[in-house]
């Protein structure tokens, strides 16, 4: 029996890798999505000015305060109540961007925060404006301490994509409860949605481990 | 060139600097001097605004700096300020530290403004370090190019505060060198410095500060020589016997 299903299972394999591809799809966008908005609310938060640095506060501990689960629930079935009606795709990336953004602002903020005083006074001391501060000097130096834990963000990212399932997006692992309709081995089935989910994170991991040895040595020099 | 009128500055209830008068015309060399914590490192950064002060006037090159709507940025490419610990950015080479103002700036080509950068170094004694990164470099080569830095804004004054303070003995001939060579090329300059060498050879005035005040100025020889106060009386023995 347990050999029929494993025969079923990898007839079906095209159907996992549609839903691997979905996750991919759903987690990308979003973590682009989230790295862009997250450098801006990021830079915003390490600034001076206390509205800013308050309401993003809010905005933070809001999302990290309660579960995926319900935002996306929030998002998806609430919204409507209000005349916004979001199918479930680009809820799953609204929902996803929102959540990352709030993660990816607070690493951005520490790294920055990071970066010396005196660079900011001889950076605007030689005539920089803000924005040429920030993307010449500040920026390019916070990176360090900033990539590792980004890219490990981007792991947590891709795993909680695994939620959006709950409002119907085809991803892995709704691939997954689908096919345990069909093949009643769960231990199989789940056991194969992991390693997929292993085989994009895994290349992530490893990606920041590298980055955090890197920049370690770099600060070494420094 | 700089003109203080009745300075006043805070910090929560430090008062840091008290009814500062001070006017330094153009091509005039100033050295501040003081026992640390007199305020004297606080006056200078008011100069291009590094600290903002609560009451008085300061017009730098006819900009009034206690007015907090004035367009900084301007005025600051207009004054080259040397710090203490440097201050390069440590991701660039010595060229890429001197030229990223003039490119951005300024707004020079990149080959105009890295010719100007090695023209710069060249100045400062550095030709042969332009590829180095600032951990590479001595502490007198980072204050070289941080100098370097400063001068490629053709600026019409440059600060000091305290450039020598950090480095080892060794190495402050090399940068008091260089700033020699400039207040000879008749660049306004305040410096803030305990090296009364420097202050004795190029200074025009030296004026010294205790607890915020602006206790004493003259030309150096009268300082050194009859200091009028007490306290700059004791301030010279310390320095001079230490």
């Amino acid at each position: 029996m347990m050999l029929f299903y494993f025969q079923r299972l990898i007839e079906i394999f095209p159907f996992f890798l549609k839903g691997l591809w979905m996750t991919a799809v759903v987690s990308g966008i979003s973590l682009i999505m989230a790295t862009i908005f997250g450098l801006l609310l990021g830079i915003a938060r390490a600034s001076k000015n206390k509205l800013l640095v308050g309401l993003i506060g809010a905005y933070v501990a809001a999302i990290r305060g309660t579960p995926f689960v319900v935002q996306i629930f929030i998002i998806f079935f609430i919204l409507p109540e209000w005349g916004i009606q979001l199918d479930a795709f680009p809820a799953a990336i609204l929902a996803l961007t929102i959540l990352g953004t709030a993660f990816i602002c607070e690493i951005v903020a520490g790294g920055i925060k990071a970066v010396p005083r005196g660079q900011w006074e001889a950076a605007s001391s030689s005539g920089l404006n803000l924005y040429q501060q920030l993307r010449y000097v500040i920026v390019p130096q916070s990176l360090q301490t900033i990539l590792p834990p980004l890219v490990g963000q981007y792991v947590l990212l891709i795993k909680d994509s695994s939620v959006v399932s709950v409002i119907g997006v085809m991803d892995l692992t709704r691939v997954g409860w689908v096919t345990v309709n069909r093949i009643p081995e769960g231990l199989m089935v789940f056991t194969l949605v992991g390693i997929l989910y292993f085989a994009i994170s895994y290349p992530l991991i490893r990606l920041s481990n590298r980055l955090e040895k890197k920049m370690a040595t770099q600060q070494v020099m420094l | 060139m700089i003109k203080f009128n009745g300075v006043n500055k805070w910090f929560g209830k430090l008062h840091v600097l008290k009814d500062i008068d001070l006017h330094v015309t153009s091509g005039e060399v100033v050295v501040v001097c003081g026992p640390s914590g007199s305020g004297k490192s606080t006056l200078i950064r008011c100069i291009n605004r590094l600290e903002k002060f609560q009451k008085g006037e300061l017009f730098v090159d006819g900009t009034p700096l206690h007015d907090y709507s004035t367009n900084l940025t301007k005025l600051r490419a207009e004054i080259g300020f040397v710090f203490q610990q440097f201050h390069l950015y440590p991701h660039m080479t010595a060229l890429q530290n001197v030229a990223l103002a003039p490119i951005n700036v300024r707004k020079m080509k990149r080959a105009d403004a890295e010719a100007l950068a090695h023209e710069k170094l060249d100045r400062v004694g550095l030709a042969d370090k332009a590829d180095a990164h600032p951990t590479q470099l001595s502490g007198g080569q980072q204050q070289r190019v941080a100098i370097a830095r400063g001068l490629a804004m053709s600026p019409k004054i440059m600060l000091f505060d305290e450039p020598t303070s950090a480095l080892d003995p060794e190495m402050i001939g090399e940068v008091l060198d260089v700033m020699v060579k400039l207040a000879s090329e008749g660049m306004t300059m305040c410096v803030v410095t305990h090296e009364m060498g420097f202050a004795r050879q190029v200074a025009h005035r030296v004026i010294f500060m205790d607890e915020g005040s602006l206790v004493e100025t003259g030309n150096p020889h009268d300082f050194f020589a009859n200091p009028q106060t007490d306290r700059a009386a004791q301030f010279i023995s310390k320095i001079l016997t230490h």
